[in-house]
């Protein structure tokens, strides 16, 4: 069996792309850290340094960093078909 | 292969279009960029008759899901770039095909105007946004600059104040078209500075966005503004030059139709809020996606 892969999502509570990615990941039973950086400004900061950028959402998944809601690299890391 | 019917968008107007068409049996191709345009970003519909409320990228998706259970061929991530006529039939080109129809209607939509200028696109995600409700959490005690003085800036500005240490609002023109009662609240807060009759000339930074340029259009003097962000609030645009031998456009770029959405070409129909008409709401443009395609039904009948 694979390891279960580590999902980490930046996200801010009102933004609709990250409600659509987190609401895809949910119905592809795929567990995550739902991280809001409205909130959680250490985060936040974590989040602009390693992605380069301000914009909401990103994911970490295993370590690679996605920007937006990038359907097709998320299926690809994770497996969905 | 020649298709009855070419649809040209995938947001409410060409799915909707797609329905009927899949109903009516038309032989029907639906060529789109992405699904859902404007609507993406709308957070709570709550005017969408039989749901009391329901997000933009939930509805689309059910608007998507239905359209998926017909049988219509689709092509995704494709942008059509050129729509002729020989003789009879239309000659559509993605840039890597082409596609030959008797009918084609065009709902493309509008997307958001952009400012075109210097850093604009290259600070895109690095402080220059145009989701304000997704990023302005983002800005927290930083300075940032919303460009456009309609309503919809002065939402953005209302998103902005409740993060930002400082909120320019900026606007091209000497008045700012916004409703003076949304101007107040902001006012209140007194955290925004309204500047009025400049234009954007450039954004600039490094890794990210630091600063602003505008020039005052009386004066000609420009000005810098230390910003982090840019909330890029100026409408929205209609793109339809890739029909313009077809199809008569207004002064704003729309596609000029009469009221059963034909074109200046017979057999070349537009719906939704790529056309003139005077409203643009998502049941608007599904049921101008419907007409489009009865009149086109109309269209073939005849021709045949």
């Amino acid at each position: 069996m694979e390891a279960k892969p580590k999902v980490r999502v930046f996200s801010t509570p009102t933004c609709p792309y990250c409600v659509a990615l987190k609401g895809y990941l949910k119905e592809h039973n795929i567990e995550f850290e739902d991280i809001d950086v409205s909130q959680d400004l250490v985060a936040q900061k974590e989040m602009i340094d390693r992605s380069g950028q301000y914009g909401v959402p990103v994911a970490d998944i295993n370590g690679e960093i996605i920007i937006g809601f990038n359907q097709e690299r998320i299926n690809q890391l994770l497996n969905i078909k | 292969m020649i298709y009855d019917l070419i649809i040209i968008g995938g947001g409410p107007a060409g799915i909707t279009a797609g329905i009927y068409a899949a109903r009516k049996k038309l032989k029907t191709l639906l060529i789109t960029k992405e699904w859902g345009g404007q609507i993406t970003k709308a957070i709570d519909i709550e005017n969408w008759p039989g749901t009391q409320k329901i997000s933009g990228t939930d509805l689309i998706k059910q608007m998507t899901e239905h359209l998926h259970n017909f049988e219509i061929e689709i092509k995704e991530n494709k942008e059509v770039i050129d729509l002729d006529k020989e003789k009879d039939n239309f000659i559509l080109n993605d840039g890597e095909q082409t596609y030959e129809a008797k009918s084609v209607i065009i709902a493309t939509g509008k997307i958001p105007r952009l400012l075109n200028v210097p850093g604009e696109e290259e600070f895109k995600g690095k402080g220059v946004s145009v989701c304000s409700t997704c990023d302005a959490p983002m800005f927290k005690d930083k300075n940032v600059a919303v460009i456009g003085g309609g309503n919809a800036g002065f939402n953005v500005g209302l998103d902005m104040i409740k993060y930002a240490k400082k909120v320019y609002i900026l606007d091209f023109f000497e008045e700012m078209k916004g409703d003076p009662i949304t101007k107040d609240k902001l006012a209140q807060s007194g955290i925004v500075e309204f500047i009025t009759n400049v234009s954007v000339k450039e954004i600039k930074g490094t890794k990210f966005v630091e600063s602003l340029i505008y020039e005052d259009r009386k004066s000609g003097k420009d000005t810098e503004i230390q910003v982090q962000g840019v909330f890029v609030s100026v409408g929205m645009e209609a793109k339809a030059g890739f029909a313009e031998k077809l199809v008569e456009l207004n002064k704003i770029g729309e596609i000029v139709i009469d009221k059963d959405n034909n074109t200046k070409t017979s057999g070349l129909f537009a719906a939704g809020d790529i056309t003139d008409i005077k409203y643009e709401q998502i049941i608007i443009a599904c049921g101008e996606g419907a007409k489009a395609v009865l009149a086109a039904t109309d269209y073939l009948k005849n021709k045949a």
